[in-house]
């Protein structure tokens, strides 16, 4: 078997994926922290170890995202929008409109039937247009990241930010928690106002089904129902919406050791 | 017009720091103190060592008006104005020679033009954490520096950092990074305050510059922003003694204007019935 590795060095998260003859055989994800270089080579690691494998096991490395320079053992680097085409059509493909909420960006794909990236939309570099907002607020709340979109669901009373802001937006929350306001009201309103940048984003592109939306964001549930609602259609979310992108770059390593013989 | 005896008081509660002047034709007394971080419940108390620093009492102002981020409900004012009307008669005031002013605040930045001590046109940042005073305390805590001194040390830089995130929140990643990467604090301070001088002259610019340029607000008093402000501009800038204080000196002014405008017609302005309570920012 020909194994090949694809590796996502993003802003906030590291992912990789290895596969064989078109199939995931492990897959890790990781926080970024602090150096690229080493998060890089203990995720690919840990993914290897999964698998059974190591380095030299591997034919080919394809790496993308924010920090994919520091990756010193990839074979190449390729575009991030390609690769999540790639991931996504991947599992999915049917899917013609892709959301991706990263730490750092939000994109919004258009994909054809062959899973080429016709169009894509890049949301400012602000925290209130990512994933990072919702990091901010649950610290700010004391809420796990991963509990805050079951936790949003049970809000009764929404309680909505005055701001577009996520430096006003932490400190509105500081606000509404001392006059008593729940947390689950809070996080409704959260991800109401990423959801409406997030929906702009995608009726400047043109809503075209079936949608997925996948990155680290996908893993709310709070926030995809609101997509969901404000959007007026259902979402596809991946089992593991997070390693997409390293799962295109995956795709792409195969190809290059088909091409290649 | 016994105008000596008529005391008027000017409030402005800005998100961080509410100022009260307190004036007549001889005198004038200043307060800056917290406004208080969530409910602007310390407004009031601010309002109460101005009046005892006067050495008078509530009822001895014959007219408050409120201006400021905190301004809507203020229960111890007359009536509420604007802060780019109070801004442009405070500065009028001060430095009449002004045609431009840029005010720095803790949560907005604007700009205003001035004619004759007349607002002509202005524009404002409110939106968006980056080019206010929040850029500037977000970024100090996260490098350990009190925002008092990093204006200073930014002077110091030899090797200025060029901050390449706009968005507050990445600048404050970015700027951690840097420094665990080694690179000298004021070189990254001087690359913060570059990074503020661009986005809010990016606005400003907006308004046509004329001089002379005045700058008030928290964002007067760090020599950092100032000098990375007049290397945009190209020339020296005006700051007035106490750059807090335009704002509650212009609505102090306005006060007084409206009082001797009715007094001019043969009437008496009609006051509120106010009490000296603590101001809210939500009903």
């Amino acid at each position: 078997m020909v194994y090949v590795v694809g590796i996502d060095i993003g802003s906030a998260f590291s992912k990789a994926v290895v596969m064989a003859e078109n199939r995931i055989i492990a897959y890790q994800v990781l926080p970024s922290g602090g150096n690229y270089k080493l998060t890089a080579e203990r995720v690919t690691e840990k993914t290897l170890a999964k698998a059974k494998l190591s380095l030299k096991d591997i034919a080919y490395t394809v790496a993308i995202g924010y920090g994919a320079a520091n990756v010193s053992f990839s074979s190449e680097t390729a575009s991030d929008i390609s690769c999540l085409a790639r991931g996504v059509h991947y599992l999915f493909p049917g899917v013609r409109t892709a959301i991706d909420i990263g730490g750092q960006f939000t994109r919004v794909l258009k994909l054809d039937e062959r899973g080429k990236a016709t169009a894509f939309l890049l949301s400012e570099k602000c925290a209130a247009g990512s994933g990072r907002f919702l990091q901010v607020i649950a610290r700010v709340l004391q809420v796990a990241l991963e509990d805050i979109g079951e936790l949003s669901l049970k809000s009764k009373n929404r309680v909505d930010f005055n701001t577009g802001c996520a430096v006003f937006a932490e400190s509105e929350a500081v606000s509404r928690v001392a006059e008593g306001a729940a947390k689950e009201d809070i996080l409704a309103g959260l991800h109401r106002t990423l959801a409406a940048k997030i929906q702009t984003m995608v009726a400047r592109l043109g809503l075209e089904p079936d949608c997925a939306v996948v990155g680290g964001g996908a893993k709310d549930i709070g926030l995809v129902k609101s997509i969901e609602e404000g959007l007026g259609c259902r979402l596809l979310v991946p089992e593991e919406p997070q390693i997409v992108a390293a799962l295109g770059a995956a795709l792409v390593a195969e190809e290059k050791v088909s091409k290649g013989g | 017009m016994a105008a000596l005896s008529q005391y008027f008081a000017g409030v402005d509660i800005g998100s961080t720091m509410t100022k009260v002047v307190i004036m007549n034709e001889a005198m004038m007394n200043s307060v800056i103190g917290p406004t208080g971080p969530e409910h602007r419940k310390l407004a009031n108390r601010v309002m109460e060592e101005a009046l005892a620093k006067a050495k008078l009492v509530f009822e001895d102002i014959t007219y408050v008006v409120a201006t400021g981020y905190g301004r809507i409900n203020v229960p111890f004012a007359d009536k509420q104005i604007t802060e780019i009307s109070c801004h442009a008669r405070g500065v009028a005031h001060l430095l009449p020679e002004v045609r431009t002013v840029i005010d720095i605040g803790g949560q907005d930045s604007k700009g205003i033009k001035l004619k004759e001590g007349r607002v002509v046109d202005f524009v404002m940042n409110d939106k968006c954490a980056a080019g206010t005073g929040r850029f500037l305390e977000v970024t100090a805590e996260e490098l350990g520096v009190s925002l008092e001194d990093m204006g200073r040390l930014s002077l110091e830089a030899e090797n200025r950092v060029e901050i390449s995130s706009t968005c507050t929140v990445f600048a404050a990643q970015e700027v951690v990074a840097k420094l665990s990467e080694g690179v000298a604090l004021p070189d990254i301070l001087a690359g913060l305050h570059e990074a503020i001088a661009t986005r809010i002259y990016g606005m400003v610019r907006r308004l046509k510059i004329e001089r002379e340029v005045a700058l008030t607000g928290g964002g007067a008093k760090n020599i950092g922003l100032v000098k990375a402000l007049e290397a945009k501009l190209g020339f020296p800038v005006l700051v007035p003694p106490e750059p807090l204080l335009t704002g509650a000196i212009g609505a102090a002014l306005l006060g007084r204007d409206m009082v001797r405008e009715a007094a001019e017609k043969g009437g008496t302005l009609v006051r509120s019935k106010r009490r000296l309570t603590e101001a809210t920012l939500f009903t």
